[in-house]
């Protein structure tokens, strides 16, 4: 490709910047996505919690009788796993169409990418937010008090946004380029959802299946849900989802630095 | 200081999942668009090629060609949205695109909320948003509908909320896709008024229209643009 020269070729942390920065924009446009969508009904976002409750209340004791374990312990553990797994797939999903979707603002004025895949994760937290509410009866029917360990929820929950973040670039660039991609991380967070232990303890896993646990979705899972259950994740964890948040970070910024302006052509 | 340089700026576009069916694309050619060749398996079509174009404060430049001359490209070119695949750009000043006026209006948000939504798309804070919202009610006198969701306005009405923002700051360089002209003969008066105060504070307009005699009476220069290319000046 021949050479360009022009001074709006801005360095791409810069670009990047220039959309994390702008917080009023993204968080008000994440906040509109939530209100318009149920402003014409009655219980407005409280439907979130609504349906997320009843979902709950529906799966708990099934799944506790299916495996025959006690509810106190699987309850709590099933809110949760339910819980945060609706904001990966979440993210994950909505990851691969942030351009895609993008396409009427990209194409009609000038704006840094980095800001519709804040949009997006902003949109999910508002979510998480009112789903975690459910979990306050939950543990408190189950009898879980406060422990200090529970702050640890704090690293984990910036560790899940850095990886949101570099994964909505990565999937939302790559996708907006081939289309077939989102199609194929929808069956993959599918089956993962399986090999993850949201819905079943990992205790129950005989010994050669605990390979399955070293999925970074499940140890994400781990380090955000065992802390608010009261336990302490094992520092194996954390160094494995150090190591994953590196490749995430690393093919992110490749793809990044090669694409952030390309994208427009793609829409 | 506004300043607008181009040297030998071209944009190609690369078309992914077009039918291969290579007449039509012959035809689309000679009827309508730039020039299409093939490169890699991957059809590009040439939208802009080697274009030369120096502005400097005070032009007024009328862009004019056929349907898909590359007009709006070249609009979306100088506003930063398609980076050149080739060629320098420099760029100086503050860039106010009225490409698209309706950008980021959302029909299920009231007035109030729009004014607040399509300003932040704009580029503008929060506080300079609520600052400006008395004077955009007032200019586009909808009144007590600016509490009803957009959905409910007539056309003409979404056009005068869309005006009324877009409008309400001032910018060096100013990009228009054809001249906004909103609402009914009243309102068309005082838009015209606005307009033209807009434009008279701005350093260089460029501005793209199927109409002679728009381009005739508000720009000093004009290139046509055939096939992507700048055919006269």
């Amino acid at each position: 490709m021949s050479k360009v020269i022009s001074n709006l070729h801005r360095n791409p942390w810069a670009d990047w910047w220039d959309g994390t920065r702008r917080t009023d924009v993204w968080w008000t446009l994440a906040w509109y996505d939530i209100v318009l969508r149920y402003r014409r009904s009655l219980l407005g976002p409280l439907w979130l919690t609504l349906s997320m409750g009843i979902m709950i209340l529906g799966m708990g004791p099934l799944y506790g009788s299916l495996f025959k374990v006690d509810l106190t312990l699987f309850f709590p553990h099933l809110a949760l796993g339910v819980i945060f797994w609706t904001f990966f797939s979440g993210v994950v999903n909505e990851s691969c169409s942030v351009f895609v979707n993008a396409n009427n603002h990209l194409k009609q004025g000038y704006f840094p990418i980095s800001m519709f895949v804040w949009r997006c994760i902003s949109r999910n937290i508002m979510q998480l937010a009112h789903h975690l509410v459910l979990y306050v009866p939950v543990a408190m029917w189950a009898g879980k008090s406060f422990s200090w360990s529970m702050w640890l929820v704090i690293p984990a929950f910036l560790i899940a946004i850095v990886n949101a973040h570099a994964l909505g670039l990565l999937l939302g660039l790559v996708c907006a380029r081939f289309r077939d991609v989102g199609q194929i991380v929808s069956s993959v967070m599918q089956m993962l959802m399986f090999l993850t232990p949201v819905m079943w303890l990992p205790e129950s896993l005989p010994d050669r299946g605990k390979l399955i646990l070293l999925n970074p979705l499940a140890q994400m899972l781990e380090l955000l849900r065992l802390p608010l259950l009261g336990g302490t994740p094992s520092l194996g964890t954390w160094a494995g989802i150090l190591g994953w948040t590196a490749i995430n970070l690393f093919l992110a910024s490749i793809v990044f630095k090669r694409t952030y302006r390309r994208v427009v052509y793609w829409l | 200081m506004a300043h607008i340089s181009l040297r030998d700026v071209s944009v190609h576009f690369p078309v992914y999942g077009a039918g291969a069916n290579s007449f039509k694309k012959t035809l689309a050619a000679s009827v309508t668009g730039g020039r299409l060749g093939k490169e890699t398996g991957v059809t590009v079509v040439q939208a802009l090629s080697g274009i030369n174009l120096e502005l400097k404060e005070g032009d007024r430049l009328g862009l004019v060609g056929h349907n898909g001359a590359g007009k709006s490209t070249l609009l979306r070119t100088l506003a930063g949205i398609y980076e050149p695949s080739a060629g320098e750009f420099y760029r100086q000043g503050t860039v106010a695109s009225l490409i698209d006026p309706m950008l980021g209006i959302e029909l299920d948000a009231n007035g109030f909320e729009n004014i607040m939504l399509r300003g932040l798309i704009m580029g503008l804070g929060k506080k300079k948003i609520e600052k400006l919202t008395p004077d955009i009610c007032e200019f586009s006198g909808l009144g007590e509908y600016l509490n009803m969701p957009v959905r409910t306005y007539s056309t003409g009405m979404l056009m005068r909320l869309a005006f009324s923002i877009s409008t309400s700051t001032e910018a060096d360089i100013l990009l228009m896709d054809e001249w906004l002209s909103v609402g009914d003969a009243e309102f068309t008066e005082h838009a015209e008024i606005r307009m033209k105060k807009v434009v008279s504070n701005s350093g260089i307009l460029v501005l793209a229209s199927h109409s002679p005699d728009l381009i005739d009476r508000e720009c000093n220069r004009v290139i046509r643009l055939e096939h992507g290319s700048v055919m006269h000046e």
